[in-house]
């Protein structure tokens, strides 16, 4: 009878539980999205440029299912709020204690259970919708990624069943320990704010303490290395909680505290609703904050992965494109590129050797770059400044004749492209004009050039490394030989091969993340936005205007977004250090993600407001 | 000092659009009320007690007719002006005390002042006066929660009577009260009308309650039925209206 009468005010109630098992579902799915990368360990092995790439994920891992921990304790926790004046009621009319309990338990896990099969459903199309996407754009063919995996699936079942089963119990147990008049009179007890002097410095203290330790390990992520990771994951996640628990009811309390502040306008009910809210909401907070670091920093390491390709490529080449024996359409294509430097050098070529002639190399002397595997760090283009007093040089020793000195060697190699790949075993010669005159085939030119923005042009510039390598399958008489490398162009195309991986679960990642966060923030808003309806209507009855209300929710849940996106901001640019060891310059272009995670951010925070307007606000004729 | 706060022209209210199953919740009342008035308005249930309260509070627009209240035609204002009109010139009790209870006692009772700009050096010395005004002065820290129903609708008091309204609305103010905090709560609004001449149009079904009025307007079938006023004292009073209760059971 009772579970009669509970379906049917679940029936009644069905627009809250939509909102419930909205989130719940977005929960598992993203939990699930997460792991058919994480357990799909061939695919992570053979597509990222970390070698540690699967305990990363394992790390992840962990540190998702504590986030969803708490998200799943605060959703449940919602359901019993919901419930508990009927199911007092039920008690006043003579229901059993244990059958009530019995009630809440098998409810909570009703409905995990049906978020739970819809959830891996909707995971399992994210994950394929979102993998298409990405493959797409980033033109890679992700092979060996599976949308639908098997023991990812085995794996969020018996994680979420667990979950649920705890859930369940703790939310029996708390209707059991609750007396009748609890459960009747639950909706009129409001949450007091604590916020008790000692133990908040205490709170922030620790939580301070354990955020620098995090920060500390991930700008010494090189010594560290997994243990780093491990100890990272585990301060922030704790610290990021404890300090929204402790610091910001404190703050809010003190910015109350302030009279003239407090008491402009309707500053005093704007604070006190946040006030409230930061009370109530503080682990929500957290989880928001942390999944705000987590998404933008898995979608800025991959978008610094895209960079680093570019810079990397750029790394050993001081100039951006070298066109052995131009042809017309060469030519065309380098004259419609913006070019800052053009240097033009004559050789000759036979069976034996490429002869370069000196005094070209000694007039325009070429930009070089030399790396420094030990630095790191990006080498400034220079200009080949070492003379060469000889009259002919080679690269292999012949007889007679001194080694091409260093700086020059790496010149006609990276930038000049005089290497085995464009001519197959002959030798590399820089010659006087003697005995440039005594070869006697014919003379041939390679133009080398800088341009003003390398990756505008990746078309071009893949036309050109085609004709190119046509010209030296000529030479190497090995047609099918595809170059590896050798041009910057050809470096780029190699690099992002390897890198396009490591991109993809970034961003895979982060949209997943960003997701999520969406989720838990638009669920924190519509559960308690109902409480709320009553408070303003009592405001507008006494004479706030409705724009002063509106001025208010503004400002309040302004308040609510920022604090958790600071937070997750800082640990994200503080998190970017960890990559310093494997990307060149970890910072590049991170304006970019930054932005597009603000645009998102803003954008959800519109839409939380209208929603929040609709929900709360009077309807007036 | 003969000058009406309150003037109510012919109001008339009607529930329902056109051609549909219209209901007539207000038929052509009219009334004034005096500056420092206590007056009383009482009527069986549907009689229309609630509608006309509503009307007079600028909550609800009535159909036809013109309502005044301190000069101001206030049924041809626009909604932001309403708005602004009811934060000056109106103060509200509500049944069911409507305090904001994330907001303490002090602050639930500012908030008419702070929206009205009125900056916080002078908040301070208003809310302490209305607040010794009401007895409550030692739960100003207190949130609401925590203080009792007799408590918290003082607490409304004050917050109506704070910013110095031209009249105060109240609906049932003792309607959630135990009879002792009922009884304290009218001796408080009977204390602030006849020694701080706050006028007051008290809406109720309390008979007792009621006794404390001056004059009482019976309302039956959305008009004016009778009309009673206080010459003895309070008892006599009360058993005049108890008549007049009786007359609408039969």
């Amino acid at each position: 009878m009772l579970l009669k009468l509970s379906f049917s005010s679940m029936r009644k109630m069905f627009k809250d539980y939509l909102v419930l098992l909205f989130g719940l579902t977005i929960s598992i799915a993203i939990f699930y999205m997460f792991e058919t990368l994480a357990q799909n360990k061939a695919f992570l092995e053979s597509n990222a440029m970390i070698s540690s790439i699967v305990f990363i994920f394992h790390v992840g891992t962990f540190i998702l299912a504590f986030i969803t921990l708490f998200y799943i304790f605060y959703a449940t926790s919602f359901m019993l709020s919901m419930r508990q004046k009927e199911l007092g009621m039920y008690m006043t009319l003579g229901a059993k204690k244990h059958k009530v309990a019995q009630l809440m338990f098998f409810e909570t896990f009703f409905i995990g259970i049906i978020s739970l099969v819809v959830g891996v459903i909707v995971g399992v199309g994210f994950a394929q919708g979102i993998a298409g996407l990405l493959m797409d754009q980033l033109d890679f063919s992700g092979e060996g990624f599976h949308a639908l995996y098997k023991s990812s699936v085995i794996t969020t079942v018996i994680f979420y069943v667990a979950l649920f089963l705890l859930t369940s119990i703790v939310n029996a147990i708390k209707i059991s320990s609750k007396s009748v008049l609890d459960l009747l009179h639950a909706e009129e007890k409001h949450d007091q704010v604590k916020a008790k002097g000692g133990r908040t410095i205490l709170g922030v203290i620790f939580a301070v303490i354990l955020i620098g330790a995090g920060y500390y390990a991930m700008f010494n992520m090189a010594q560290l290395a997994q243990f780093g990771v491990i100890l990272a994951a585990i301060t922030i996640t704790l610290g990021t909680y404890l300090m929204f628990i402790s610091l910001l009811p404190y703050l809010m309390k003190k910015v109350k505290g302030i009279r003239t502040l407090n008491e402009k306008g309707i500053n005093s009910f704007t604070f006190a609703q946040l006030r409230f809210r930061m009370g109530n909401l503080t682990k929500v907070l957290g989880t928001v904050a942390m999944l705000v670091a987590l998404g933008l920093g898995a979608m800025t390491a991959g978008l610094s992965f895209y960079n680093n390709v570019e810079l990397q490529a750029s790394m050993f080449h001081g100039n951006d494109v070298t066109i052995h024996q131009p042809t017309e359409k060469d030519i065309q294509a380098l004259n419609n590129m913006n070019t800052t430097e053009e240097n033009t050098y004559h050789y000759k070529v036979d069976d034996n050797g490429v002869y370069f002639l000196k005094k070209d190399l000694l007039d325009h002397p070429p930009l070089i770059k030399q790396f420094n595997p030990e630095t790191l760090e990006m080498p400034e283009p220079k200009r080949v400044a070492t003379d060469l007093p000889d009259a002919q040089y080679s690269n292999s020793g012949a007889e007679g004749m001194k080694n091409i000195p260093d700086p020059w060697s790496t010149a006609l190699s990276t930038e000049l492209r005089a290497d085995f790949q464009m001519f197959g075993d002959r030798d590399i010669f820089i010659v006087d004009q003697a005995h440039y005159q005594k070869v006697t085939t014919a003379e041939q030119k390679v133009v080398v050039a800088r341009v003003a923005d390398f990756m505008a042009y990746l078309p071009q510039l893949e036309k050109i490394e085609k004709r190119q390598q046509q010209l030296a399958a000529s030479y190497t008489g090995e047609p099918g030989l595809e170059m590896a490398g050798g041009s910057k162009f050809a470096d780029y195309m190699a690099y992002k091969g390897i890198a396009s991986g490591t991109i993809f679960m970034g961003f895979f990642l982060g949209v997943a993340f960003l997701m999520m966060m969406a989720s838990v923030l638009m669920f924190k808003l519509l559960s308690s936005a109902s409480a709320d309806t009553h408070r303003y209507s009592m405001l507008r009855k006494i004479g706030v205007r409705k724009s002063l209300l509106v001025k208010s929710i503004y400002k309040e849940l302004f308040l609510l977004f920022l604090f958790p996106g600071l937070v997750g901001l800082v640990h994200v640019l503080v998190g970017m250090q960890m990559f310093s060891f494997i990307l060149v310059e970890p910072y590049t272009k991170i304006w970019l993600p930054i932005s597009i995670f603000i645009v998102i951010y803003g954008v959800y925070y519109w839409l939380t407001v209208q929603m929040y307007k609709r929900i709360v606000l009077p309807r007036e004729a | 000092m003969n000058q009406a706060v309150v003037n109510v022209q012919n109001v008339h209210k009607v529930f329902g659009k056109k051609n549909e199953n219209q209901f007539h919740a207000l038929k052509g009342v009219s009334f004034d009320i005096q500056k420092g008035e206590f007056v009383g308005i009482m009527g069986p249930s549907g009689a229309g007690k609630t509608t006309l309260l509503n009307v007079v509070s600028t909550l609800d627009k009535p159909t036809d007719g013109t309502i005044e209240i301190a000069g101001t035609n206030i049924t041809s204002m626009k909604q932001g002006q309403l708005a602004d009109f009811r934060s000056e010139q109106l103060g509200f009790i509500f049944q069911d005390f409507n305090l904001l209870e994330n907001l303490s006692i002090y602050e639930n009772i500012a908030l008419p002042l702070s929206l009205q700009g009125v900056p916080s050096r002078k908040i301070k010395p208003s809310v302490v006066e209305v607040a010794k005004k009401l007895g409550i002065e030692a739960i100003l820290e207190k949130y609401p929660v925590t203080v009792s129903g007799g408590q918290k609708q003082r607490a409304a008091a004050a917050r109506a009577l704070v910013h110095e309204p031209a009249i105060i609305l109240a609906d049932e103010p003792t309607g959630a009260l135990d009879s002792k905090s009922a009884k304290s709560m009218m001796e408080a609004m009977l204390h602030l009308n006849e020694n701080h001449g706050v006028s007051i149009m008290l809406v109720t079904h309390d008979p007792l309650s009621a006794s404390y009025c001056e004059r009482i307007l019976f309302i039956q079938d959305g008009a004016l039925y009778k009309e009673i006023h206080r010459d003895g004292n309070r008892n006599e009073f009360h058993h005049q209206i108890l008549d007049v209760l009786a007359e609408f059971a039969d």
